[in-house]
Order: structure tokens, then C-alpha cells, then sequence
């Protein structure tokens, strides 16, 4: 593949070779894009989650990485789709909030929370499958967190509503609920 | 330390219950839409990208602006500049509140209307003027942009208020004010010093006791995650339909009808979940909405506008002065409250936070003192607009009164607990105020308020950390008489035949739980259960009832005494029909869980179901399905007043000068508490602004380029996960009693309210020594302690 010149807007532009086509599994179904006419090639996995698949459960905040609210799954790992281009995952397994199971223990105890003294685990809801996707990442890798290590996983995702102290309820409950299946 | 579980006063079924919220489910899988997810081009195809240009200087003129390059641009679609006829023929405008939803011109208030839709001056960087450019992806607008040519000339600006006083400081607004930078006289919002009752100076003079205060409050962000965003179609045939994630579909409605002079009946707004609001422009009025709808009208095509990060306004940042007399008993005989407050670059309802909200703070913390002046200003600089925001203007206010009375209860050698219970109170209520007291002691007794020390004469921890505790009290937000601006609420309740509910209680929900109390009171008066009860969640003007719109705290309790009028009209339809098919009188029977039973004999009955498979479709009246529609006027009854008090304990470390906060105790009389779950979230979940506004937050400014440099959310701190203490204790009580069944009081817009000043004053009992102007960051603690410099 050579670099071409484009020309837009009176100026030239040099447009580096770049993958033909992306392959990605998302929630466990394989999905092609043609790179440039599907999806341009600086599209992040954010764009391409929601404009192309319409998996509109990962939001856009910021945009820049700093509020987690687009967090999703890659290879089972917590990861920022709005600063993944899409072409960079190219191949891999991406899991979103829609992909987890109705019963996720995870979605169940944030669904639930209602111990008193904590309030709920969720109020305008915006930040939410962002904190469920980065517990699923922290319960993937450690299936007996402290509260500590909740914390510092989740102090990437923002909440302005405040509902840290329930999400660390549900969060702890839910990881407690994993550990007693897998026992059972 | 302990958490508390509330009781009820009145035992119910659901209302007072702790259980999920209505819409967790829907939420918490993902499921659950806002405006963003349904303006995507994948349901719109046509659908196309809008930007404005934003400005680089923090105050600028366009003297020539060349768009032909960025139209030649492949991709772009529509470009609109301040010159053209049909933006430059607009009135100008406002990014304000609104409360018209029936006429346009009958509101409590007015803003300045010191906006135009698009214009060519530039008064913050950041400003969206001179040009809007649509196009089919967001990335070729951003190039298209870059590709105008503009002139601009370069004007002087301000940013510090106390700059923007000074004579001969540069004019943001002279077309509004020709000689300064204070906001000029308005009708509606009365003088300068706008309550004066007694004689304030003779009561001074013969105070046997004068306090004399003076701090700084900053500008923190609302920050909600959900950027304001729509979707403009204006079709060929006149209709406009805007998608957004405003909270006040009637009053976007009111605002294209009043800009653009179309008919009511052709404009259409519709609004989803919405991710947060607390306060974030507050209202339907928002020049974005008219230029989005101009844009589809131009190109033919659906629009989409959404703003980035570094939008939003803020809160007020102010200067507030307040001076107290006393008698040595402690009886408060003067106040006078100072308040001067810069507004940035627009006004937006700043009255709102100077006069309309700390006067009615005042009717519910100062009715028993008798000499009250308060007094207020307003000036623009070049900074971010400031409005309205969560706990709007009474944060402020109740900030600045607290150090007042906290040093004079210093002074009076009285406990300051003690000095708020023998002065507050509200209009036509004596001291002490049972309420209040009741929430005071309630809260000093469950937090160890015994405990507390002299200032700065604590134990030392670690050979540098000195622990403090402090307290402040409010009013909580709001009690119905304050609600008139909204008129009558209105809801409709339908019976299905299978015995399942659709509740059109109309409000945006934007986290409240709003949903969640109005399905619960629904559930309880009908006899239903919850589940059973669908709350309609997206707001249509098109189809849909007058909206409540989500402020004050207002909507949970209006729209829940109105739906137990609306239920119970409704179960008195059910009953009577049954009773037709069971040959009892409807006073016989009940309903319980959809189950219509004699009350005497419960084993005689029927399902809602079966009541419906029974009838005789020729012969009777099926009342398929039982709907009914229920306006409830509001109460103008003064009923008193309902309080919220917040005590916080700090660590703060004398060589670092960073405060931790160590737990806090919310404690919030609602009246009737409708959803436990929800209040508790509300009361815990305002901490992640109340504690950020007392030591982190607020926006930074480069003086010397008038540029703001936190506009993001890594140097625009507030609190995470592992910043947030463990103890954030919120304590519900159920002292006062309001209007109607439930007799409400508002919770959560006054959540963070008394944060502030009960972090200041624990900090100031830590240390001994005073750091007032917020956010109080470790350098300000170092250098009231005189260890400035020892640092580097």
C-alpha cells in the first residue's frame, strides 16, 4: 500500500496507508468493516461500538480518557474505548455491557442496591455500564478484591451524582456472589 | 460509625420503603437511553454534525470573517454566519431559566437578555460566535473551522472581579451598561439592597456584641457527564422536532416558539433519561437550540449539536460580607448580609443567586431578626458564564452567614448549636423552631458533637495531623408555598386490563428518583405492585402532559400528592365496577395487589384481570382501560419550614496542609421521606460536590491571557472512588409536615448546602486559625499557619 495525495479544501493532504479492513468479535459475534467506507480509519471503538452497532450502552463523556464512562472489555481486560482506535483491536474479543449475561452477578447487585445507609448504586445512570465494565475487568483479574482495591480500580470512572459508596457495596457484593458460585 | 436506618412515621406499603430505584434494571444493563444515544446517524441518516466556532480570546470583535474556504471543504453541508439575515433579525437572548409554559411573557423573573444566537463579540475564551458550520462528520467540521478566515481585533479584557470594579476597567456588556461593570438596575429584581427591615444600624449600635465577616466563594463546575446536546429536524412542512437532554421539554418549547415565531403546534420536543443535570444551564432557554433548528432549516437535514467538556457554566464565585449584633444572651438583633458576585461573560439568572434564593433563605433562617438588610451586585468579566447550579445561591449564602455565627458564637463564649436553635427560624414560626432543633440535636447527639474541642487545642496525631469538627444548617429545598412559578400538576394514570399501569407523571428524570417515588405512591394508593407500573420516561410535548421540571427538588413531592389524588379516582372507579359485578357497595371492598377483595370477607374477590374477563362487552361499561387525569393546584398555605444539617470532622496535616475528611454526618428532615433508597443517595451522593467545592474545586484562570486552564477532568479535580470517605453517614428524619398526604419537603438540590461551611468551620477548630475562600487547598491552609515557602 503507497501513501497518496488527496486534495480538500484548496490544500493536499499526504494519507498514510492504513489497514483495508477490521475484524473485530464483539460480544461474541464477529463483525467486518471496510476501512474507509464503513469506518474512517482514525474511528475509535467507542464511534464504531455505537455508531456501527448501535451498543449505545457505552457512552461518550469526555472524549479524552478522563471519566471512564466508555469503558468496555478488551480480551477480558478494562479498557477506554474513546482513546482505543478501533483499527488498533483489530482481531481481538470486545465485551460491552450488552454482552454480559442478563443475570451478571455484576448488573444484578447494581440493580439491587438498596442496603440502607449507602443509597443506590446509581442515579442519572450516565457513568453506570462504565463502572460495571470496570469491575468486571477487576473481578476478571482479582476474584477476591479488599475494599481498597475496589477503590483504586474504580477511581477512574467519575460519578458527579456521588454514588461511590453504593457502587462499593454492590461491587463487593457482587464479587462475594461470584466467589459462592464458583465454590458451588 | 453506625449507619441509620430510617422508620417511617406513617407505615406504607411502598412509600417509605428501601428498595431498588424503578429504573436500576434499565440502567444498570445498559439499556436505558439519553439524548446522545438516539442521535446517532445509524437512526438518522441524514443526519449531520454542527460546531460553532469557539472563541480564542477572552474578548474579541470580529472585524471580517471568509467562510468560502471551509464551504469548499468536502463534506460540509451548511454554514450560518452572525451576518446572515436569518440569525442576525434575532432578538436577543438569555441561557437562563424559564418558567413559561403558558405564556412567554409571564415569568418570575427575567435574565439580562445579553446573549445573541450567534454575534460577532467574543466575551470568554471559549465563546461560541461568528460562525456555525455543519457537515457529515464531526471530523470534517473541526476542519472546516480551522479553515475561516477571520479578522478580529483584539479588545482588553478582566477576569478578577475586583479588577472589574475599578474605574476605567474594561466593559464586557457596554451596550448593557455604558459606565461599568455591574449588572444595571431590573425592574423585576428590585434595588441593590433588596430586604431592609428595622433600623439595621441603631441595632449595630446597640449590640452588645458585633461580628464582622468577610470570605470568597469560587466557581466550581456542575459537571454533569451527559454534555447538553440535540437533535434539530425542521421539516418542509414547518414541523420542528428537537431531541435533547434539556430537563424542561415545555420551556425548549416556549423558547423556539418565542425565537423563531412558529406555532406551538408545530414545535416538538422530546427528552429521554438525562445524565445529570444539577443546575447545568437550568432551562430550556439555550441559543443552541435556535441555531440547531436554523442549521436543518438551511440544509434540509436532521442536526446534531453537542458540546465538549469545556462548556457548562458555573457556580457563582463571590465576595460575601456579613456583620451580626448580638445581645451577651446570645439573642441575635442585626444582620446584614453583603453579597457581590461575578457573574462572567453573561448574566443567566444570576439574580436568581443573589436576590431571589438568599431572600428566601432568608423568610427560612432569619424570620425571627428583627434588623435584616441584605444586599447584592452583580458584575460581568471575562470569564465562563455563571448561573445556577445545585444548591444555588444558598450555598453561597449559607456559606458566609456560617462564619458569622460561628464567631460569634466564639465570641459570645456560646455554643454555636446552641446560637443557631435560639435564632433560627422562619417567617411566622417563633424560636426555638421545633424542627430545626429537632434535626440539630438529632445530629449533635449522633455525631459526638460533645467531643469538640477548643480551637486548635486538639491531640496531635502522627506529629503533624490536628483533627477538627464543624456543623452548618439550612433549610432544606423546598417546601411547597416556594413552588408557585410552576403552576398545577398535572398526571394521568391508566388501568390496563391485565391489571398493569402506564403513570405519565411528567418529568425528565435525571437521577432524582422522581420515578421511583411517583411509582411507589402510585403503587400504594392503587394497590398494585410497583412492578406492575410503568413511569413513562420520555418526555414528549407533542403527546405528553405539562412537564415538572426537575429543579429544587420540587417534582418528587408535587408530582406524588398528585398522583395519589389521580390513584385514588382511579381505584374508585375499579371498585365501583366491581362492586356492580360482586353486588357489594364500593366502600366494602379494597384492592390488594391487584386484587379487588371484600374487606370483611378477603377470600370474596377478584383480579383486575378477571374483573375485565367478566364483563359483557354488549351490555356494560368495560371502562377499557380506566384512565384518569388529575390537576392539582399548588398550596399557598405557609406550613413552616423543614431543615437539613451537616457535621463533618477533618484531619488536616499541619506540614502538608492537605485536609482529609475524615466522616460525615447528612442528616435531612423530608417530611415524609418518600424513598429512603433515593434520599440516601441524594444526601450522600451531594458530598461529591459539597466536600469538592469545599477543598478542590473551582476554575483556574490565566490572568495574563484571560484563559482558562482546568477545563478538563484531570485538573478540574472533583472526587473519585479513592478520594471519597468511607463515613458518609446520611441520617433521614421525618419532623415536618407539608401540605397534602405526604406533606414533603424537597432533598437532594439542598444536599450539599451546609458542606462547605461545616468542612471550613472543622478545619478552622482543627487549626485555630481561619482559611475562609474556597476551595481550601493545602496552600492556603500553609499559609494561614505562617509556613508559606517552607515547601520548596
Amino acid at each position: 500500500m503507497e501513501s497518496e495525495k488527496l486534495s480538500k479544501g484548496g490544500e493536499t493532504f499526504s494519507v498514510l496507508p492504513c489497514a483495508e479492513k477490521l475484524k473485530l468479535r464483539v460480544n461474541g459475534k464477529w463483525y467486518d468493516f471496510q476501512v474507509g467506507k464503513d469506518i474512517e480509519p482514525q474511528a475509535t471503538l467507542a464511534f464504531v461500538l455505537r455508531e456501527k452497532l448501535g451498543l449505545t450502552g457505552t457512552k461518550i463523556s469526555c472524549d479524552f480518557g478522563e471519566c471512564g464512562a466508555c469503558t468496555v472489555l478488551v480480551d477480558g481486560k478494562a479498557t477506554l474505548s474513546c482513546m482505543t482506535i478501533a483499527l488498533a483491536v483489530d482481531g481481538h474479543e470486545v465485551t460491552t455491557i450488552e454482552g454480559l449475561a442478563k443475570n451478571d452477578p455484576i448488573i444484578k447487585a447494581f440493580a439491587n442496591q438498596c442496603e440502607p445507609g449507602y443509597g443506590t448504586a446509581m442515579q442519572c445512570g450516565y457513568c453506570t455500564p462504565g463502572f460495571i465494565m470496570s469491575a468486571k475487568g477487576l473481578l476478571n483479574e482479582n476474584p477476591n478484591p479488599t475494599v481498597e482495591d475496589v477503590k483504586h480500580a474504580l477511581s477512574g470512572n467519575l460519578c458527579r451524582c456521588g454514588t461511590y459508596s453504593a457502587v462499593l457495596q454492590a461491587v463487593m457484593h457482587a464479587a462475594k456472589e461470584m466467589r459462592n458460585k464458583r465454590k458451588a | 460509625m453506625a449507619k441509620y436506618r430510617f422508620t417511617p412515621r406513617v407505615p406504607r406499603k411502598y412509600i417509605g420503603v428501601y428498595r431498588p430505584r424503578s429504573d436500576s434494571y434499565e440502567k444498570a444493563s445498559g439499556m436505558a437511553k439519553y439524548a446522545d444515544d438516539i442521535a446517532l446517524k445509524r437512526q438518522h441518516p441524514e443526519m449531520v454534525y454542527m460546531k460553532i466556532l469557539k472563541s480564542p480570546y477572552p474578548h474579541a470583535v470580529i472585524k471580517s470573517i471568509d467562510t468560502r474556504r471551509a464551504e469548499a471543504y468536502p463534506g460540509v453541508v451548511g454554514v450560518i454566519k452572525y451576518s446572515d439575515p436569518e440569525v442576525a433579525s434575532l432578538k436577543t437572548t438569555s441561557s437562563s431559566w424559564t418558567d413559561a409554559t403558558n405564556t412567554i411573557d409571564r415569568r418570575r423573573s427575567w435574565s439580562i437578555l445579553d446573549r445573541k444566537v450567534l454575534g460577532d463579540t467574543a466575551r470568554w475564551v471559549g465563546d461560541e460566535v461568528g460562525v456555525a458550520i455543519a457537515a457529515e462528520t464531526q471530523e470534517i467540521v473541526e476542519e472546516a473551522l480551522k479553515l475561516v478566515d477571520i479578522q478580529w481585533e483584539v479588545l482588553p479584557f478582566v477576569v478578577r472581579l475586583e479588577d472589574a470594579i475599578k474605574p476605567g476597567a474594561p466593559l464586557v456588556h457596554p451596550e448593557i451598561n455604558p459606565e461599568s461593570n455591574y449588572t444595571p438596575y431590573r425592574e423585576f429584581s428590585g434595588p441593590d439592597t433588596y430586604v431592609d427591615r428595622g433600623d439595621v444600624d441603631k441595632a449595630f449600635a446597640e449590640a452588645d456584641v458585633v461580628v464582622d465577616t468577610e470570605c470568597t466563594y469560587s466557581n466550581p463546575q456542575q459537571c454533569s457527564l451527559d454534555y447538553w446536546d440535540c437533535l434539530a429536524d425542521w421539516a418542509r412542512d414547518g414541523q420542528i422536532t428537537v431531541w435533547s437532554n434539556s430537563y424542561a421539554v415545555d420551556q425548549s418549547r416556549m423558547h423556539l416558539h418565542d425565537m423563531l415565531d412558529a406555532p406551538l403546534n408545530q414545535i416538538r420536543v422530546i427528552s429521554p433519561y438525562v445524565g445529570g443535570s444539577f443546575g447545568r444551564g437550568d432551562s430550556g432557554d439555550q441559543p443552541f437550540f435556535v441555531l440547531s433548528a436554523l442549521m436543518s432549516k438551511k440544509t434540509g437535514r436532521p442536526v446534531k449539536y453537542r458540546q465538549t467538556r469545556n462548556f457548562h457554566d458555573t457556580r457563582l464565585s463571590m465576595i460575601g460580607k456579613v456583620k451580626i449584633g448580638a445581645k451577651k444572651d446570645g439573642t441575635i438583633t442585626a444582620v446584614q448580609i453583603e453579597e457581590t458576585g461575578n457573574i462572567g461573560a453573561y448574566d443567566d439568572w444570576s439574580v436568581a443567586v443573589t436576590k431571589i434564593v438568599p431572600k428566601e433563605w432568608s423568610e427560612n433562617m432569619l424570620g425571627s431578626i428583627p434588623n435584616l438588610r441584605m444586599a447584592s451586585r452583580t458584575v460581568y468579566t471575562n470569564m465562563i458564564p455563571s448561573g445556577v447550579m445545585r444548591s444555588v445561591g444558598n450555598i453561597q449564602v449559607n456559606y458566609f452567614f456560617g462564619l458569622a455565627l460561628d464567631e460569634l458564637a466564639e465570641k459570645l463564649g456560646m455554643d454555636p448549636i446552641e446560637l443557631a436553635i435560639k435564632n433560627i427560624t422562619c417567617n411566622n414560626v417563633p424560636t426555638p423552631n421545633h424542627c430545626l432543633e429537632e434535626v440539630l440535636r438529632a445530629g449533635a447527639r449522633e455525631f459526638g458533637w460533645d467531643r469538640r474541642h477548643a480551637p486548635g487545642r486538639g491531640e496531635v496525631f502522627e506529629g503533624s495531623k490536628k483533627r477538627g469538627i464543624g456543623f452548618s444548617v439550612n433549610n432544606t429545598w423546598h417546601t411547597e408555598n416556594q413552588e408557585y412559578r410552576r403552576g398545577p400538576t398535572q398526571v394521568l394514570i391508566k388501568l390496563n386490563p391485565d391489571g398493569t399501569v402506564i403513570l405519565n407523571a411528567p418529568t425528565v428524570e435525571t437521577g432524582t428518583s422522581t420515578n421511583s417515588c411517583a411509582v411507589q405512591a402510585c403503587a400504594d394508593t392503587l394497590g398494585v405492585s410497583p412492578e406492575k407500573v410503568k413511569w413513562i420516561s420520555v418526555q414528549d410535548t407533542e403527546t405528553g402532559l405539562k412537564d415538572q421540571v426537575q429543579t429544587d427538588s420540587a417534582a418528587s413531592y408535587l408530582l406524588s400528592e398528585a398522583i395519589y389524588q389521580c390513584a385514588l379516582e382511579v381505584k374508585g372507579k375499579l371498585l365501583e365496577a366491581v362492586a356492580r359485578k360482586l353486588k357489594r357497595k364500593p366502600e366494602e371492598l379494597d384492592v390488594h395487589e391487584g386484587r379487588v377483595f371484600v374487606k370483611s370477607s378477603p377470600e370474596i374477590g377478584m383480579t383486575i384481570p378477571e374483573y375485565y374477563a367478566s364483563v359483557d362487552l354488549l351490555t356494560e361499561d368495560t371502562l377499557t382501560p380506566i384512565a384518569c387525569y388529575y390537576c392539582r393546584p399548588l398550596s399557598l398555605d405557609d406550613l413552616g419550614q423543614a431543615y437539613r444539617a451537616t457535621f463533618a470532622e477533618v484531619e488536616v496535616d499541619t506540614e502538608t496542609g492537605e485536609v482529609k475528611v475524615l466522616r460525615m454526618l447528612v442528616c435531612c428532615d423530608g417530611g415524609t421521606v418518600l424513598y429512603p433508597s433515593g434520599a440516601e443517595g441524594q444526601l450522600i451522593g451531594g458530598q461529591v460536590q459539597g466536600l469538592g467545592e469545599a477543598i478542590y474545586e473551582g476554575m483556574i484562570y490565566d490572568e495574563t491571557t484571560g484563559a482558562p486552564l482546568n477545563f478538563n477532568f484531570i485538573d478540574y479535580h472533583f472526587p473519585t472512588m479513592e478520594d471519597f470517605p468511607d463515613n458518609v453517614d446520611p441520617m433521614l428524619m421525618e419532623v415536618y409536615k407539608g401540605y397534602g398526604i405526604y406533606g414533603c419537603t424537597g432533598m437532594g438540590e439542598g444536599s450539599p448546602c451546609c458542606t462547605p461551611r461545616a468542612i471550613a468551620n472543622a478545619i478552622y477548630n482543627a487549626i485555630g486559625v481561619r482559611v475562609d475562600a474556597l476551595p481550601i487547598t493545602p496552600i492556603k491552609i500553609l499559609e494561614a499557619l505562617g509556613k508559606e515557602g517552607e515547601q520548596e
